[in-house]
This record gives structure tokens, sequence and C-alpha cells, in this order.
């Protein structure tokens, strides 16, 4: 019953008006017992769909429990966060795993790959819960990933990089509305890192809402437009960045001591 | 410094005219250096007045004169190459002297301008990273990894704000002495 008001509510307010809100957070606040790390106090944000956000701060600011709330992994003690209209808070247990499997995609730092199925099994199993076996469509997503001869590898037989991108491509075999990583490239080596970045980037071009943690801004500002700062359970920066041609003089001054004798 | 040994540098794989130097010069910089015709004609000079490079052929029209590397011109390319950057870290940015400033007169209350800084920051890395995405796509390995060590720096510069937003300013941080 609460899945059904929640793919009514994307069905509404999806397609038509790219730039509408897609997730809002209001007044939330979090406590955990016996201690402050992680917690959240009054953080209101608003994420608008096609946008590329990235949450930057210290670990143990809030900045994980944030993402974690959106993706209705988490409840908070305080406060509403509705995502595509629904009022997570109003969905009980079923309804938010429902809610999770439907319009949510995670990607973690460590992969989280189940170690006795292939690549491909993990691709397929959000949609197995859903009754589905979109083989086609997972192996469409693993040829765009740069994964598709690595299919029927076990995990254990896959580089950081290759495991990572099995994971993005588990995170989208049910076309979720709002796609999460968590640190992503925490894991990986550098080249692998930029790789998994660029795809997260390649897929906001193609309109897919991403919301990024991370602790790499150099990484963050390459595809995100705008970068959230939390710090000690608040937001203290929400940066809307400009993308302008700019000549090379203008971002850049190479100078050495001049005057030559 | 590294203007007179550019010179040097580009007058080793063949001899050059001033305006040529100029033109290979910015272009090697990917236009992150400009220099005018009048400093190139200057230190020209003065690399031939040391005997660090000569002139080709006939001095006629002065535009027109084309220098070459003398072999002590090529000893001295040689050894600046092999000199590694030393001596005191260049910190041109007014942040530095603003932070020393404001420590005194803000009264410790630094977040304001912390924000700020950070944000110009972040913009700089955005800025940086279309800019390295460019240079690799022009083919220019060379000057994307020179934006690399920027984007290096600049986010050294933002971790820098982070820990300073996270301190606690009291009046003890400036000493007035």
């Amino acid at each position: 019953m609460d899945g059904r008001i929640v793919i009514r509510a994307f069905r509404d307010g999806g397609g038509e008006n790219r730039m509408s809100e897609l997730v809002r957070v209001t007044d939330v606040t979090k406590v955990y017992q016996g201690g402050i790390t992680g917690a959240l106090n009054g953080v209101s944000v608003s994420i608008e769909q096609g946008e590329f956000t990235a949450i930057m701060g210290p670990s143990g600011s809030g900045k994980s429990t944030l993402l974690n709330l959106v993706a209705g992994v988490d409840r908070p003690t305080s406060g509403t966060v509705v995502v595509g209209g629904t009022d997570l808070g109003k969905l009980g247990e079923t309804g938010l795993a429902r809610f999770r499997r439907d319009h949510i995609g995670f990607v973690f730092q460590f992969f989280y790959l189940l170690p006795n199925l292939t690549a491909l099994e993990n691709v397929l199993i959000p949609a197995q819960l859903k009754g589905n076996s979109p083989n086609g469509r997972a192996r469409e997503l693993m040829e765009r990933l740069g994964i598709a001869d690595v299919g029927n590898r076990y995990p254990a037989r896959l580089s950081g990089g290759q495991q990572q991108r099995v994971a993005i491509a588990r995170a989208l075999i049910n076309q979720p509305t709002l796609l999460l990583a968590d640190e992503p490239t925490g894991a990986l080596d550098t080249r692998s890192g930029e790789q998994v970045m660029e795809l997260l980037g390649e897929l906001h071009r193609d309109g897919q809402t991403v919301l990024l943690v991370t602790h790499d801004a150099k990484l963050a500002t390459r595809h995100a437009a705008r970068v959230i700062s939390v710090m000690d359970g608040t937001i203290v920066d929400d940066a809307r960045l400009e993308s302008p041609e700019r000549a090379a003089a203008e971002v850049i001054r190479v100078r050495g001591e001049e005057a030559a004798r | 410094m590294s203007l007179k040994y550019g010179v040097l540098g580009l007058l080793k794989e063949q001899p050059l005219h001033g305006y040529e130097v100029k033109n290979r010069f910015e272009a090697m910089l990917g236009g992150t250096w400009d220099v005018n015709i009048g400093q190139i004609y200057t230190t020209l000079q003065r690399l031939e007045r040391d005997g660090l490079v000569r002139p080709v052929g006939h001095r006629g029209d002065r535009g027109k004169l084309l220098y070459e590397l003398s072999p002590e011109g090529q000893e001295a390319l040689d050894e600046w190459l092999a000199t590694p950057d030393s001596g005191p870290q260049q910190l041109h940015e007014e942040i530095y002297v603003k932070l020393l400033l404001a420590t005194r007169i803000a009264n410790g209350d630094l977040k304001g301008m912390l924000a700020r800084q950070k944000r110009a920051y972040l913009q700089r890395l955005r800025d940086l990273n279309r800019l390295e995405e460019g240079a690799r796509r022009d083919g220019r390995i060379d000057l994307a990894r020179l934006v690399r060590g920027a984007l290096l720096h600049t986010e050294a510069d933002l971790k820098w704000m982070d820990e300073l937003s996270s301190e606690r300013f009291g009046t003890e941080g400036a000493k007035t002495e």
C-alpha cells in the first residue's frame, strides 16, 4: 500500500519538470545513544531533480547520516524527510523497504557484493527482489560500465575498481530515482577512483540525480556543481559552483621570479 | 629566472627570432603566463651579453635576428634543470595577510572570512578541473600535469580552511609582538 503511494508521487513529479524538487529534508535531528558521532542537529536542505550534489565534511560530521536518512535506511529522531513527494516518516518498515528497492540506488565505499554470487548475479539482486530478472538490462549496464567481460566472475576475482562498477550496476538495475554514493572512491586507487567518478558524472549528464558523500574535493568539484559542507551535525555551507568557460590565465598564473640581471 | 631559462630551453630546440620565442613560450605555458615582446628582447640581450646565446648570421632588422644557444648557454641550462627548486616557499595570495590581520581585528571571529575563502577555493577547484579536462582533450599532457599540481595545491588550501574553521580562535591567537 505504501509502495503504491510512493510510485504515484514519483510519476506525478518526475519527467516533465527537470528542476523540480526531489528531496526535502526539514529540521532533521538525529541523536545516537552513547555518543554524538554522526549526529545531526536541525538540518534542512532540498535537492532538485537532476542535480549532482556533493556532501563534504570531516569524519563523524554527520554527512553519512544525512545520506542514510534520505535513503530511508535510517529514521530521524525528529524532523521530516520527503523524497519524491512521499514523507518517509509515514512509511512502515515494509513500505520503507519497498521505497528503497524501487527508488534508491546505493553505492558504498567497500562495495558489499555477495561473495558467493557472480558479478552478473550481484547486479540482478535488486531486480529479483521485485520478481524481475532483466538479464538484457543487466548486460547493457555492465557493457556501459566496462565490466561486460567479467559477468561470470566472482567478486574475489575482480579488482577494486571492477567491484565498484558491479556495485554501481547493481545500484542502477531498478532505474532508481536517486543514486546515493557514500565515499565510492574511498577504497580505490587514484585512477580507478577517477574512472568511477567519471561514470557517475556520465550518469548525471544522462539525467540521473546523484548525491555523493566524499572527502575528495578535487573529484567532487569535477562533477558536482553543488557542494554542501557539514560540520558537527549542521550544514555550514551550501555552495553552488559556476561552470563558465574560462581562459587559462584566469584560472592559473605561472610566474617565476622576474628581473633577470 | 624561469623566463631566462625558458628562452634558453626553447633555443636548444632550434634557433628562433624574438617573436617566435614569445609565441612558443606562451604556447608552452598554455596561456598561463603572458610575456610582452619587450621582456623577451631584454632577456635575449642579457643572455647575449653573458655569452649564453649568440646571433645567427648578420645583424639586420632586429626583429628578424635569429638567436641560437651557445655551449655556455647549454651548460647553464643543464645546470638549472638539474637544480631542485629550494629556498623559501612563495605564498603570493592575500589570504595569508588577511588571516593575520583578521585574527587581531575581528577578535577571533573568522568564520565568515574562512567560509567565503573556502567557497572561492571550491570554485577554483571546479575551474581547474575544467582546465585539466580541456588540456587532456587537446592532447596537452604536459599542461594537464601542471594543472594537476595546481589542483593539489588548492586541495591543500581547502584543507587548511577546514582546519582553521574547526579551531577555536581566542585572543591568545594574536600576539601583538
